[in-house]
């Protein structure tokens, strides 16, 4: 019944997309925007499809369907019923629905939005674009990873349930839909990126029809890498919440192009300039989604050579390799369109920040992607093993992470085409001084090391700078100086200095230790007291949970365990943080000794300021969302950029009118 | 000095600067220079079986993992600690018995340099480009609106004011809807 009904999901949402492509097509080409009028109910079939689809596998899911393969493969009767609502996620197959069904949403979202310029060509090119990448994941589905293959339980079976990971903690149910909006969320931009290609509209127009959705996909995004590094935090008990491996990698290529792209657009949408690198960085930040998902997918990773035996890695791969054509293609074909009038007068001013803004976020993703695929590239070059980790990655980011924080304290401050020493120097001042002021006090608490210090400098600068911009702002407009793109980036911009600083001393002032302790034993580390009382065992459906229990600084009990799930036989850890503003003590059981006198090893991991991260987080997805709300329309008549020089440099003479 | 002061040496405007400028390199050099407590056994323990992949996993570190592999070489590499191998000796020894591949810091040496060169050398292309434009533009004339240009814009304001429902804010920031 499930099967069914998915296949027939399935099948409805890959028919209405081919026969959407083919309608809205031809009715472009042919002028007849009748047939282009008809995209809405492809749309709507395209999007009932995956929703057909999705609903069959949460049903399958819940009510343990074995006949559904995936669900033999990744259900269980044991699991408790929020993990088994959540494993529709929790795999490939899985995954593709997940995928599938926001994508149709955000087409049934854009003709809903674009309702009354349905046949306007730009708007049929951007459906029939979304149309086509529908074609692809509903294929996907059809044919290398389709979620609805059969499956005949003997009696009495039941699955292994998903991962063991993916059943400990709650994020599992929110991080990867909300990762999923982002990635697939740029699929729009993405669309009128090429219908402003193919119909020759390169000017501002699709920009300004698309920024806000833009900030959407890139606000979802913001929130699902967090959430997924939280997720990690909590789940896998290393200490860590950042670890550089290529599926965190992929979901940050598209960040930070996508990042980039919000700041250069600015340059567009005021001077007209830069064309082509933003439509360029749109379709990397869409190209870069799909190759992400080839990475993390397609089993490259462990080997180049189990390439060839997963297909749907080289449908992700055709498919990036069929994104990264077509848009060069149509950039070079409309080449002199996207030629603009113009010029940077100066390299310190707004525009030019952007522009360094926009190297900098280059250099971080190349970086990364460089990071991530070298040692594919070098295993595919001379058969050679590599690894590129983390200190890799810290090192070569370190650098640009601090730049950064620099440009973001100078840059909201600059005014367009340029600026003058006399205006930093008025305008700087007291930024500079809460920089200098947040290094004194980290001193003084006892930080040491030029690196974080510098970085809280450069922090608490940045601060400052966002603050001046947000005081100024409701000083003039009230509480609207909160809202609209220009002062809730400002919001984003706090949001990722808190993250920044909570990073850099998190990692500069990490320890790590492992002790083996008996009952009633203590152990000091790290300026944190730690006893170690007893253990608890309990008894869930699932799982049997072997707790550690362990006071610090007197609090708790703490209750890190380890886990043995009933079906298969791995034990994972569940760690156990405390967590304080100032900071964290994550305890790990990394062995429980039976018959000797109940000894347990714990690995203990204390850093400081994490919590931060998170609350960071907040503040970025709380300034995304008073970017996205309307902010005060501007007065055209105010002035503000620096006046245009109208009268020509001073004669030779310097005789001045 | 003096003769910066007859100039007019804008000290005064600029003395907020100088003196913030003192305090910061003041504090950084108390941050570099300051007393930092030597790392213990177990603080290099951690940097190093961080720097160490755990040689029957995927991608995680010696440090990150718990497979017991991993646990015995955290094991090893505190011995090898305690007998006084230096952080390189210690971890050149596991890229003897495991190859380089198990470190997670790729050698500057053979194909792997590039890995550490190619990021340098895109960022000066990406510097020197961008050096390019600003002095192609900064010789570029300014331009100048032609008649013409006038009256592409009148006709262009006299539609829009026709036809106000158009989402449209030529202005950028803040006028949006």
């Amino acid at each position: 019944m499930n099967l069914a009904l998915g296949r027939a999901g399935v099948t409805l949402g890959l028919a209405a997309a081919v026969l959407g492509v083919i309608t809205v097509g031809y009715g472009l080409l042919r002028k007849r925007p009748d047939l282009v009028r008809l995209s809405r109910w492809y749309a709507a079939l395209v999007f009932l499809g995956g929703f057909v689809a999705a609903c069959a596998m949460e049903s399958a899911l819940i009510t343990r369907d074995f006949t559904v393969k995936y669900v033999a493969e990744n259900g269980s009767t044991k699991t408790p019923a929020l993990y088994n609502f959540a494993t529709m996620w929790g795999a490939l197959e899985g995954s593709i629905i997940l995928w599938a069904l926001i994508l149709g949403g955000y087409l049934v979202a854009v003709v809903l939005k674009f309702r009354k310029r349905l046949a306007d060509p730009l708007v049929g090119w951007a459906v029939l674009t979304m149309l086509i990448v529908c074609v692809f994941f509903f294929g996907l589905m059809a044919g290398p990873a389709n979620p609805f293959t059969g499956f005949s339980p003997p009696a009495g079976f039941d699955g292994p349930g998903p991962n063991p990971l993916l059943q400990n903690n709650l994020l599992m149910a929110f991080h990867p839909p909300m990762l999923y909006l982002g990635y697939v969320g740029f699929t729009v931009p993405f669309a009128f990126a090429i219908a402003a290609l193919i119909t020759g509209r390169v000017g501002e127009g699709w920009l300004l029809a698309t920024r806000r959705w833009t900030l959407i996909a890139w606000g979802f995004l913001t929130v699902g890498i967090i959430l997924g590094s939280w997720w990690s935090y909590e789940v896998l008990g290393w200490g860590g919440y950042w670890a550089w491996d290529p599926v965190e990698n992929a979901s940050l290529l598209p960040w930070l192009t996508g990042t980039a792209y919000l700041h250069s657009v600015l340059v567009q949408e005021r001077r007209g300039m830069l064309r082509v690198w933003n439509i360029s960085l749109l379709c990397a930040t869409f190209a870069l989604t799909i190759l992400g998902t080839w990475i993390t997918r397609s089993g490259v990773l462990e080997s180049v050579h189990a390439f060839t035996t997963s297909s749907i890695g080289i449908a992700l791969i055709s498919f990036f390799a069929l994104i990264v054509f077509s848009t060069v293609g149509l950039i070079g074909w409309r080449g002199d369109r996207l030629r603009s009038p113009g010029r940077i007068d100066s390299p310190l001013s707004r525009e030019g920040a952007f522009l360094a803004n926009n190297v900098l976020f280059a250099a971080f993703a190349f970086v990364i992607l460089l990071g991530t695929l070298f040692p594919l590239a070098v295993e595919a070059l001379n058969n050679d093993r590599v690894s590129v980790g983390v200190p890799y990655f810290n090192r070569m980011t370190m650098p640009i992470g601090l730049t950064l924080l620099f440009l973001m304290a100078i840059a909201p401050v600059l005014p367009w085409r340029k600026a003058s020493a006399e205006l930093l120097r008025h305008r700087l001042i007291w930024p500079a001084w809460i920089g200098v002021g947040s290094m004194v006090f980290s001193v003084v608490v006892g930080a040491r090391g030029f690196i974080p210090v510098l970085a809280f400098g450069l922090g608490g600068f940045a601060a400052g700078s966002a603050g001046r911009q947000i005081a100024l702002a409701t000083r003039r407009q009230g509480w609207r100086g909160f809202v609209g793109r220009a002062n809730g980036g400002m919001v984003v911009h706090l949001g990722v200095i808190i993250i920044a600083m909570a990073f850099a001393a998190s990692s500069s002032y990490v320890r790590q230790a492992e002790f083996t302790l008996t009952p009633g034993q203590s152990a000091e580390f790290a300026g944190h007291t730690l006893v170690y009382e007893g253990q608890n065992r309990k008894q869930e459906s699932a799982k049997i949970v072997d707790q550690v229990l362990i006071r610090i600084d007197g609090t708790g009990p703490w209750a890190p365990s380890l886990n043995k799930f009933a079906n298969g036989n791995q034990t994972i850890g569940t760690p156990s943080v405390r967590s304080t503003f100032k900071d964290d003590v994550a305890l790990s059981v990394i062995d429980i000794r039976d018959g000797e006198n109940g000894s347990v090893t714990i690995r203990v991991t204390v850093q400081p300021l994490i919590i931060w991260l998170w609350i960071g987080g907040g503040v970025m997805a709380f300034g995304t969302l008073l970017a996205v709300f309307p902010g005060r329309r501007r007065n055209p008549l105010d002035a503000v950029s620096a006046p245009l020089a109208m009268e020509p440099p001073k004669e030779p003479t310097g005789v001045t009118p | 000095m003096s003769s910066l002061i007859a100039k007019g040496f804008p000290l005064r405007r600029w003395g907020p600067w100088i003196a913030l400028f003192v305090v910061a390199v003041g504090v950084l050099s108390i941050a570099t220079f300051g007393t930092l407590s030597a790392p213990t056994a177990q603080d290099r323990v951690s940097t190093i079986s961080n720097s160490v992949k755990c040689p029957v996993c995927s991608g995680e570190s010696v440090a990150a993992s718990n497979a017991p592999a991993s646990q015995e070489i955290r094991r090893q590499i505190a011995e090898q600690v305690q007998q006084g191998q230096t952080d390189e000796e210690i971890r050149s020894f596991y890229a003897a018995k495991y190859g380089q591949g198990i470190l997670l810091t790729p050698s500057a040496s053979g194909v792997n340099a590039l890995v550490w060169i190619l990021p340098i050398v895109a960022f000066a292309i990406g510097i020197a480009a961008l050096a390019i434009v600003f002095r192609r533009w900064s010789t570029m004339p300014a331009e100048r609106a032609t008649d013409e240009d006038r009256e592409l814009v009148d006709s262009a304001l006299r539609a829009e004011a026709d036809d106000s429902d158009i989402d449209n804010d030529p202005h950028g920031e803040g006028a949006s809807r």
